[in-house]
């Protein structure tokens, strides 16, 4: 077989049945033996090749196994930069194969060369060139085992012409052992007795739990230890869905845009216990205030997040599915009714300054917030929510509803405008069955709208609900809060979506009124097929609560005047 | 020249690895990303076959070199990573790694 083929097979042979790509020269040896494995292989074709590596994103989130992309070199290569670094920090299993200029060309500033090894050393979990046909099954196995193992990440394939029209034999290869890597630490019995003592003897526990609990499948034994400690949890970002929103110990969303009660709660716990998170700085505020007064626990699966930002009592490396069971077993049926009235009360305190004029304002424009409810609202809790990067993702993170795990998909650490369009795309595509309901910024929408090609093609059924406000309206709060309403380049003119759904052949409704949300929604998802929401909401809005930059946790804006 | 913190040391960074492309570039960067100078940096097989030894002189605070190293050692193709002031305990070390690697190929076997 060529290289082109062995690739193929090893494809295959991991269950890698959707490939999002771009064909170009130095992969059109593997494209060409695509055209043969149309019965086996579903090979998404993407408008620009960032938008094939959030696909795959979005897909890999859902299905909780590596997304494959396909690239050519050079230009192509290189497009893909963003999405490879976007998954990288966010955890996302990803192998991203591509293509190459010939063995002997390496070096030479050949046409559509570049140094993907050295482009992507910084920003993969790793990488690997391909250079002949005979190292091609052992690589994609290799690549496969590492991108879903330990704590997920991106995978490069830099694969040589050589690589691909060479002539081996294929030997199907699997790999679950490589000498230098140990992808599932285990913590000693000792640690696990040290941490279930630390939580018994503590009166005001407090959980924050990150995409982790996702990525290690612990949501069960999340909820589990949660209700045996009688412990309350708040989320990151990239938690939320990890436990129903209705579960008594959820409270909320913890960082910038989050709810009070876990932020204002996390100056007030005695025990901090983090489980699968990372102490990113828009979850922890001014990091030389952050918990100070409490003891802390961090569980992870990486070695090198442990004691990197907040210093910890008790580091516990280990999975987090694992650990958690493990401490559920070891620690004390308690109830703490106490300490689990105060979420109710910072609760009730956010409804009242923050949440009711979000949802029920006097009159005015349509607020993000009341779209957002209007979505959860309409589909139950039960859709998969994708968002952009903006104002509008905080509002979709607050006010969406969650029953289901794996269901918030939104970058996080890079916080990537343009993910939310492909990322949508390819988790419509992994969970055909489910609603899949994207929330964007005019902003956004823009910067990889060529996706709707996408769409168009394959008959992706994503809903679209823009959030239209003729701003970069996250930049525009800054400016307002901080740099003097000094609105420098953030007014932005939008083009006539209508026209261009139209031209896509999407279906489309423009929403101005409120009056006219309900049913418009309604239409929206009894509408088969994609639908883009074109959703005319307030212009000079802020989200909030918001902890200013440089300020601790509990430091909190209510609105453009009131701090609690 | 570099004026040096009250608190930074002179350490030399151990990297046992596989023999991998792009390797080097990555573990220097890794240091690059933290404005740590490379003082002097050395490649050569260790004393176990198929195992390299990247050393690494670096300017760096305690903490800092602690959590470079931990990202080092969390590159796929590095066996094990050390930092040390001095440079007296490659004996040692090298036991270790020989250790490391016949634990991890036992547990593959059982
Ligand atoms: C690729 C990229 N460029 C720039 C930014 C900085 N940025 C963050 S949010 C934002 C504005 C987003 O505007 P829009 O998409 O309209 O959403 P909104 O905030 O109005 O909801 C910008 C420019 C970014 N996050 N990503």
């Amino acid at each position: 077989m060529t290289g082109a083929e062995i690739l193929l097979e090893s494809l295959i042979a991991q269950g890698a049945e959707t490939v999002f790509g771009y064909p170009g020269g130095q992969i059109m040896p593997v494209y060409d033996k695509l055209y043969d494995y149309g019965d086996r292989i579903r090979h998404i074709l993407v408008r620009h090749e960032q938008g094939a590596v959030h696909a795959a994103q979005g897909y890999a989130r859902i299905k909780g196994a590596p997304g494959v992309v396909m690239v050519t070199s050079g230009p192509g290569a290189t497009n893909a930069l963003t999405g490879i670094a976007d998954a990288l920090i966010d955890s996302t299993p990803l192998v991203v194969i591509a293509g190459q200029v010939p063995n002997g060309a390496l070096g030479t500033d050949a046409f559509q060369e570049t140094d993907y090894i050295g482009l992507t050393a910084p920003i993969t979990k790793w990488n690997y060139q391909i250079r002949s046909a005979e190292d091609v099954a052992h690589a994609v196995a290799r690549a496969f085992y590492i991108a879903g193992s330990g704590r997920p990440g991106p995978v490069v394939l830099d694969m040589t012409k050589d690589a691909q029209v060479g002539i081996a034999e294929y030997v199907p290869a699997k790999c679950d052992f490589i000498r230098s890597y140990q992808p599932c630490p285990v913590p000693d019995d000792s640690i696990l007795d040290r941490a279930a003592r630390m939580i018994d003897a503590a009166e005001r526990p407090l959980v924050v739990f990150g995409h982790g609990v996702m990525l290690s499948g612990a949501e069960k034994e999340l909820a589990a230890f949660l209700s045996k400690g009688d412990i309350p949890a708040g989320s990151t970002l990239l938690g939320l869905s990890c436990l129903d929103s209705d579960n008594p110990h959820f409270i909320g969303m913890v960082g910038m845009h989050g709810n009070l009660a876990p932020n204002v709660m996390t100056q007030q716990c005695d025990l901090l216990i983090a489980v699968g998170m990372r102490f990113d700085d828009r979850v922890t505020g001014t990091l030389s205030s952050y918990a100070c007064q409490a003891k802390k626990i961090h569980i992870d699966i990486d070695p090198a997040e442990l004691d990197k930002l907040v210093r910890v009592d008790l580091p516990v490396l280990g999975d987090a599915r694992y650990v958690l069971s493990e401490l559920t077993a070891r620690i004390r049926e308690v109830k703490r009714p106490e300490w689990m009235m105060r979420p109710i009360m910072e609760a009730s305190v956010e409804k009242h300054k923050v949440i009711d004029p979000e949802l029920h304002p006097a009159g005015g424009m349509l607020k993000q917030g009341e779209v957002v409810a209007a979505v959860a609202e309409a589909c139950g809790g039960n859709a998969v929510i994708v968002t952009d990067v903006g104002q509008h993702q905080m509002s979709a993170a607050r006010y969406s509803r969650f029953h289901n795990s794996r269901s918030m998909i939104t970058s996080g650490g890079l916080g990537t405008m343009g993910f939310g369009l492909p990322a949508a795309i390819g988790a419509k595509i992994a969970a055909p069955e489910r609603t899949v309901c994207l929330f964007v910024g005019d902003g956004g929408i823009q910067m990889t709208i060529q996706e709707l090609g996408t769409i168009m093609q394959e008959g992706t059924g994503v809903k679209i609900v823009l959030l239209d406000n003729n701003w970069l309206g996250n930049v525009r709060q800054w400016q307002e809060l901080f740099f003097g309403s000094r609105y420098s380049f953030t007014r932005m003119m939008n083009p006539d979506y209508s026209a261009i759904a139209a031209a896509y052949g999407i279906a489309y409704k423009r929403v101005e009124k409120r009056g006219e949300l309900a049913s418009a929604v309604r239409q929206m998802f009894e509408t088969d097929g994609a639908f883009l929401l074109d959703v005319h909401v307030e212009e000079a809005f802020n989200v909030f609560p918001m902890i200013p930059p440089g300020k601790s946790v509990d430091q909190i804006m209510l609105n453009e005047t009131d701090w609690i | 020249m570099k004026i040096h913190g009250d608190n930074e040391n002179l350490y030399e960074v151990t990297a046992y690895t596989e023999d991998s492309l792009g390797l080097l570039y990555s573990i220097s960067g890794i240091f690059a990303r933290r404005s740590l100078d490379i003082y002097k940096l050395l490649c050569y097989p260790s004393a176990i076959e198929g195992v390299f030894k990247i050393k690494v002189y670096v300017w760096a605070t305690p903490d800092l070199i602690r959590q470079a190293v931990l990202q080092i050692e969390k590159k796929v193709d590095v066996i094990k990573a050390y930092f040390e002031i001095d440079s007296q305990r490659s004996k040692r070390e090298v036991a270790e790694v020989k250790d490391i690697l016949r634990n991890r190929e036992e547990l593959k076997t059982n």
